[in-house]
């Protein structure tokens, strides 16, 4: 009894002694442990859950992207959803009207949304709060009645045929949804890497600035505009990217893809995951498309219930999930 | 000439459609702070309310007078019971509130939804309004006139409340300094209240009357209720008189893209905005300076 005593008094002393090694053992496997799993998902899970995780993946980037606006600028949108769309229409119009390949349509998009998020940004960011988010609204059914009103983009119909990448130089199918995964995870890192290098950056540190104190931004000498208009640059490029992915997903592109009430859920997703820069977006991806999927499979009428869960995160769990969770350690110690 | 004319009746009357919204919308933004995105869900409940009263009494009128009711009520307890406990509690950023009430938009299209299917109703226009009235030398419908006479009644109405009794003076005292108008020892959550259950009653009533011209259906509220954000942006937040002004321009807008340029329908309106906005970002009638 004694012995055992001592031993777990010695080891505890020894944890207690090097307290930092001890928490990056903790840090280590906690970072390895997920990596590993999604790394893996496809072969040790169901086609099912695979496809849940490629729409989690999407989901993430799309709200990885809104985050930079909402989580670290603190402007909402409720039109980021123009940009998800554009993405995939800029794909769909440059495969199946302009018959690009992938490798020139995909920057040519992305440097078309940088342009115009510039010229919207720049109007949108003149204004801030409500107003703000009530102009980013009015851009995208903007975006929207043009995408139903114009025949380039087959008007509410939509667009099929969207292309996969063709990885057939590596010998393998896009069109395979274990290939597809691994793509969509690459894509998602990459996007995600660089949000996080944004926000970490001199640059993301003056966007948080003008979250929280706006007047002492623009007095400490920094032109808070441009800086906003950036952040909503690379927010939108994020979310063009993020519809690209889902264009591809689904081979398809439909004006609905940039209704309001999917700008609503990518917001919806960033309050669930916590303002958190990197974890907090796609916590709430995931929470989201999960819930989403139990919903749909115990009713149909998902609208109703879409807007009773947004009601009740926004009443109860401003903090988020992460941010919930870390309340919950900070009571603890 | 003609046709111009009409569209200009045409417009008239999508104008006051839309102010009767907005001037709500404008009202409770002004007054608590809080943007209801959830407004357009004030619209289809009445419309709703509107349809099953038509039906089960076979009386327009009795539906013109009801349907605001269920809204009222819903609105009333919404501000007292939901948003102003939670801007208590801190959640004061009206954003918050915003986004919960975008919530509630989706909630309630849901639930007629689940409730009367996605079918779609209309109410029968009232025999004493079906004709024609010949206007200077054209003939146009009767019921879009009396449409038009119930938003210029409803702005006057209001205009008169606003700018010449009691209540208007003590809403005008909110809207300026609120700390104030407690301390005189007015209830301020229950007027909060009851002016955002008017605010729902107008939209109700926009519902109502808007039902034999459109068609009645779950998603009805959430198509009109962008309009009316164009609207209160392009007459400046919380600016009651702007508001009116700004629904003529977006309403005649909207009614002269739909005739003569139809290839824009479903964007004048917006690029009116923007246009507004790289312009004047407080909107048209706005006062200079609210930092939201």
């Amino acid at each position: 009894m004694s012995t055992e005593a001592t031993i777990v008094g010695a080891v505890s002393e020894r944890a207690a002694a090097d307290p930092v090694k001890q928490s990056q053992r903790v840090a280590r496997a906690v970072i390895v442990a997920p990596v590993l799993m999604v790394l893996a998902l496809p072969w040790i899970s169901t086609p099912y859950l695979t496809i849940l995780a490629i729409e989690i993946m999407i989901a993430g980037v799309f709200a990885s992207g809104i985050n930079l606006l909402v989580g670290t600028t603190g402007l909402v949108s409720l039109g980021q959803a123009m940009f998800l769309g554009l993405g995939g229409y800029g794909i769909g119009i440059g495969a199946s009207v302009l018959g690009l390949p992938l490798w020139i349509s995909v920057p040519a998009t992305l440097a078309l949304i940088g342009v115009l998020a510039v010229g919207i940004g720049a109007v949108c960011t003149r204004t801030r709060g409500v107003e703000f988010l009530l102009i980013t609204l009015a851009f995208s059914q903007l975006f929207y009645g043009a995408a139903i009103k114009l025949r380039l983009t087959n008007g509410s119909d939509g667009m099929s045929g969207i292309p996969r990448p063709d990885l057939s130089f590596l010998g393998l199918n896009s069109d395979n949804p274990m290939v597809f995964y691994y793509y969509v995870l690459a894509v998602t890192v990459l996007a995600v890497a660089v949000v996080w290098r944004v926000v970490e950056s001199p640059f993301g540190s003056v966007l948080a600035a003008i979250r929280e104190n706006e007047r002492r931004a623009v007095a400490m000498g920094y032109s808070v505009d441009r800086y906003k208009i950036g952040a909503f640059v690379l927010a939108s490029i994020a979310c063009g990217v993020a519809g690209i992915l889902q264009a591809q997903y689904t081979y398809f592109i439909n004006p609905d893809s940039m209704s309001w009430q999917l700008s609503g859920e990518g917001v919806l997703m960033v309050i669930i995951g916590g303002a958190t820069a990197v974890t907090g977006p796609l916590i709430g991806a995931a929470v989201f498309v999960l819930v989403k999927q139990g919903l749909s499979v115990l009713t149909t009428e998902y609208m109703m219930f879409f807007g009773i869960f947004f009601m009740l995160v926004v009443a109860f769990f401003r903090g988020g999930i992460v941010g919930a969770v870390q309340s919950l350690f900070e009571k603890k110690s | 000439m003609q046709l111009f004319l009409t569209q200009i009746l045409n417009g008239l009357q999508l104008s006051m459609l839309v102010f009767l919204l907005a001037v709500g919308l404008t009202l409770i933004f002004g007054l608590m702070n809080i943007l209801n995105l959830a407004h357009g869900a004030f619209f289809t409940l009445g419309a709703y309310c509107g349809v099953a009263i038509a039906a089960a009494t076979g009386s327009y009128w009795s539906a013109l007078v009801m349907g605001p009711v269920l809204p009222f009520v819903v609105g009333f307890a919404l501000q007292l019971l939901v948003l102003q406990p939670l801007a208590e509690r801190g959640r004061s950023t009206h954003l918050d509130l915003a986004l919960l009430t975008f919530g509630l938009l989706f909630a309630t299209a849901g639930a007629v939804e689940w409730l009367y299917g996605s079918a779609f109703h209309a109410i029968p226009t009232p025999a004493l309004l079906s004709g024609h009235v010949s206007l200077l030398g054209l003939s146009y419908p009767a019921y879009r006139l009396f449409i038009i006479g119930i938003g210029l009644a409803v702005a006057v109405g209001l205009n008169f409340i606003f700018d010449r009794t009691l209540i208007g003076a003590t809403l005008r005292a909110g809207v300026d300094d609120r700390a104030m108008v407690t301390a005189l020892g007015v209830n301020i959550n229950v007027l909060f209240a009851v002016v955002f259950g008017l605010g729902a009653a107008l939209a109700g009533l926009a519902g109502v009357v808007a039902a034999p011209l459109m068609s009645v259906y779950s998603q009805m509220g959430i198509a009109i209720v962008v309009e009316t954000f164009v609207v209160v942006v392009v007459g400046g937040l919380g600016n009651l008189k702007g508001s009116f002004y700004a629904s003529l321009i977006v309403g005649m807008t909207d009614a002269m893209s739909q005739a003569y340029l139809p290839e824009v329908e479903m964007f004048a309106v917006y690029a009116l905005l923007i246009g507004v906005m790289i312009v004047r970002p407080q909107g048209l009638f706005g006062r200079v300076g609210r930092v939201a």
